[in-house]
């Protein structure tokens, strides 16, 4: 066992990002500003929504591409509810309900199908992608009561609500997963799923219940979306998962399942961000930034399955 | 007579803050069987690697028939003569017999693989060495002992004269474990030399040339295997004298009452008609040979498979479980048979492992309180015997007798009424297993049921009150446990006597 690959697996991710702070708060005076700090959170709460409920997913052995499509199809379903009468607490509401449901559908395939998580919630994808077409019937749907913005970017404390939304589902997952039985069972099933099953833990519950939340997660983060753009269009845009993925990823949340934290994906979501933003306020190609982003994945996941081997 | 055919000297290594091996020296004769013995951790894993350069010493050296070596990698020891075949194997289940023997020394022309060459050659590899397999056969699909044969094999096809057996009898049955030693013997006698690993004791001295005896890292001594008896091996092994194997049985009172009650249970394909009972603080073992159907009893017990008829009373109850979590709810706790596999999250905390089915106990306002759960892991932590630094240290960190009595610590979270324990001691050292059987005997004198599932006849003859044996998914004979012989046991289990002879 080697101490020193030990603690930078650990604690690697938390250090790099630091010193990219560092880099960026000396290199680049456009920077270290409230204002782009401010915009930084702002744009990363809806990533980060998703990111923390899709690091329960992948603690639990699961996988989910759909949130994508969820996210996609959430706010049409409520824009279509209410034609004329919009309102900013409906859309949160019904896109959050579309979301419980399509992470129930998706639970339920993994967990009494026995499917493959990743293949499953693929196809579960193709399927909420056309429904979003049938939804908007493929046109961009407007929000045309211009006060429904106020749910996303309303200052409170000199931060928008999308951040505090951001920030009180962080806390909601930090608390699921470490301070509830349901947390714990998480990890179990993760880790070893025999065990996890002669120990009691009711696995299949645990599995509709992790993709349940991570569908919410999804459909709240959609509508959030569209209250702030003030618009709406189905798409087959696989971005936000990728994005997802790459971020739990990077903090050190195993792919093989069975140990992750929300924290660290917090600091993930937050590296690639930095990333991205140093990148653009250097002017810097967004194809470069691409290939960097792929890199930076490349040696997370490579640390992780590096870390894995030595330890046998 | 030439010199040894493997020679070290001042062999060590260390693995971060723990030395795993000081200063060995062994001395290995060609054509010989070559056991190493030693409570787990105490270097004789290790040091079968380095022989196979699987790993490197940080110092000392290495003669093979006189001439110095270094191996930097497995492959390295192989060119050498030298493999080593591990606790797992490392065949490709999907692919045949014969595919796997000459996997990445195929017979070619170009791309093409000859398969009528490769069949030739497998012919006289196995009539050179006297060991058959047929060469069409999925791997996978084969037994363990027959994998192990295609294992060595695969060795012998490389040209491999000196084989290192990491545990090779760990999951084999009594049988095949005979079979593989007739073909160790027999290769022997043709010049291979096999070092090799193992915790049965009297496997080893039935089968070794020679014993090396480590404890602490350390070589203890080197003797022929004629001159060791069973108690002289595990005094040398652990370092203290050890006058007693199994603690003292103290018989449930005559007028316990019936805790668990089995009746004519059946689950298609598994077992049938499966009737016994266990009294309160009795100790009854399900005897019999593997497959006989005897673990999945004990999960049917559990609740963790279904049962196609027959009844189940717990306390005069009826006891329907439908799945672990109700047997649990009833009262029954499983140990179950591979601690690895079935019933720890390795890489998680001793904590949680030990609170993981009773959450509930450590939950204040909803939450879990950490304090709560650290505080009753330490206890019952304590009471199992569980040596580690820490409850927040992950379970993968400890040894395999560790690891197991960590798995009591979580049946003494709530009394249960019931304990199932299937194969409690299996791959656990000779110290821990004596620290096992008093807890298991300790908690019987509380007033616990114990349902004791064991290959081991020795345990079965030291442990139980009853010995229930089954045969081909049936109950056969149940024996009174203090006149129970290994013969009339094993005589059940092959099928042999026709019905029980006494019942208690």
């Amino acid at each position: 066992m080697n101490k020193v690959g030990a603690y930078a697996r650990n604690y690697g991710i938390v250090w790099a990002a630091l010193l990219l702070f560092l880099l960026l708060a000396i290199t680049t005076p456009a920077f270290l500003t409230v204002d782009n700090l401010r915009n930084i959170m702002d744009q990363q709460a809806v990533t980060l929504i998703v990111a923390v409920f899709a690091t329960i997913v992948l603690i639990s052995g699961g996988f989910d591409v759909s949130l994508s499509a969820v996210y996609i199809l959430a706010p049409l379903v409520a824009l279509r509810m209410m034609e004329s009468n919009q309102s900013g607490w409906i859309l949160m509401l019904v896109g959050t309900a579309v979301g419980v449901l399509c992470g129930l559908l998706n639970g339920f395939v993994v967990a009494k199908g026995r499917i493959n998580a990743f293949i499953a919630t693929l196809a579960t994808s193709l399927i909420i992608f056309g429904l979003a077409y049938l939804v908007s019937g493929g046109s961009i749907l407007r929000i045309t009561n211009v006060d429904m913005r106020a749910i996303a970017t309303t200052k409170i404390l000199g931060i928008t609500s999308a951040t505090w939304i951001a920030v009180v589902c962080v806390v909601v997952a930090m608390i699921l997963l470490e301070r509830t039985r349901f947390g714990r069972y998480v990890f179990a099933v993760g880790g070893n799923r025999e065990s996890a099953r002669l120990a009691g833990v009711p696995v299949d519950r645990v599995v509709i219940w992790a993709f349940t939340l991570a569908g919410l997660s999804a459909g709240l983060a959609g509508s959030l979306n569209a209250a702030r753009t003030l618009t709406a269009q189905a798409s087959d845009d696989f971005g936000l998962v990728f994005t997802v993925i790459a971020a739990v990823v990077v903090g050190g949340t195993s792919i093989a399942g069975g140990s992750g934290a929300i924290w660290r994906t917090v600091v993930g979501v937050f590296f690639i961000a930095l990333l991205g933003n140093g990148f653009n306020l250097n002017g810097i190609d967004p194809i470069v930034q691409r290939i960097v982003q792929g890199l930076v994945i490349l040696a997370a996941v490579g640390a992780d399955a590096w870390s894995r081997s030595q330890r046998e | 007579m030439s010199g040894p055919h493997l020679s070290c000297r001042g062999l060590s290594k260390r693995y971060g803050a723990t030395q795993a091996l000081a200063e060995v020296d062994l001395d290995v004769e060609r054509g010989s069987i070559h056991a190493l013995v030693g409570e787990n951790g105490a270097g004789k894993s290790t040091l079968g690697k380095i022989i196979a350069g699987v790993v490197q010493p940080d110092s000392g050296s290495m003669e093979l028939s006189g001439r110095p070596v270094h191996f930097g990698s497995p492959r390295q020891a192989l060119e050498a003569g030298v493999t080593i075949i591990a606790q797992e194997l490392s065949l490709v289940p999907e692919r045949s017999v014969l595919e796997n023997v000459f996997l990445g020394i195929e017979s070619s022309r170009g791309p093409w693989v000859l398969r009528q060459a490769l069949r030739r050659r497998f012919t006289e590899l196995t009539d050179s060495v006297g060991i058959y397999v047929d060469p069409t056969a999925i791997v996978g699909r084969l037994g363990v002992s027959d994998q192990q044969k295609v294992e060595i094999l695969r060795a012998l096809a490389r040209k491999a004269e000196l084989i290192v057996m990491d545990e090779p009898t760990a999951r084999l049955s009594k049988s095949e474990t005979h079979a593989l030693a007739a073909t160790m013997t027999a290769l022997a006698g043709r010049g291979t030399t096999f070092v090799f690993v193992s915790h049965f004791l009297d496997e080893v001295r039935g089968l070794a040339d020679t014993i090396t005896i480590m404890r602490d890292s350390r070589v203890v001594r080197t003797a022929p295997s004629a001159d060791e008896t069973h108690d002289s091996l595990i005094v040398a092994m652990t370092g203290r004298p050890l006058d007693m194997t199994f603690p003292f049985k103290i018989p449930p009172a005559p007028d316990a009452p019936v805790v668990l009650d089995v009746s004519g249970l059946t689950s298609a394909g598994r077992f049938a008609d499966v009737s016994f009972s266990v009294r309160k603080g009795e100790i009854v073992a399900l005897a019999g040979l593997v497959g006989a159907g005897r673990s999945d009893v004990a999960h049917a017990i559990y609740g963790a498979s279904s049962v196609d008829s027959g009844t189940m009373r717990i306390n005069d109850a009826e006891y329907r479980p439908s799945s672990p979590r109700s047997g649990l709810r009833a009262g029954v706790a499983l140990i179950p048979e591979s601690r690895k596999d079935q019933g720890l999250i390795l890489d998680r905390p001793v904590s949680d492992n030990v609170t993981l089915p009773y959450l509930r106990d450590v939950e204040r306002f909803g939450l879990i309180s950490v304090r709560a759960e650290d505080e009753v892991a330490e206890d019952r932590s304590a009471r199992a015997g569980v040596k580690t630094s820490s409850v927040e240290a992950n379970v993968r960190t400890l040894s395999g007798g560790n690891q197991q009595k960590v798995l009591f610590a979580r049946t003494l979270m709530r009394q249960p009424v019931l304990l199932v324990a299937d194969e409690p001691t299996r791959g656990v050292d000779v110290g821990a297993k004596r620290a096992i059987y008093d807890l298991i005997v300790d908690l019987a004198a509380q007033g616990m049921a114990v349902l004791v599932v064991s290959s081991e006849l020795e345990e079965v003859l030291g442990l139980a009150h009853r010995v229930v044996v089954m045969h081909e998914g049936r109950v056969v004979a149940s024996l009174d446990g203090f006149v129970a012989t290994e013969e009339s046991i094993m005589q059940a289990a092959f099928g042999l006597s026709g019905n029980g002879e006494s019942s208690a």
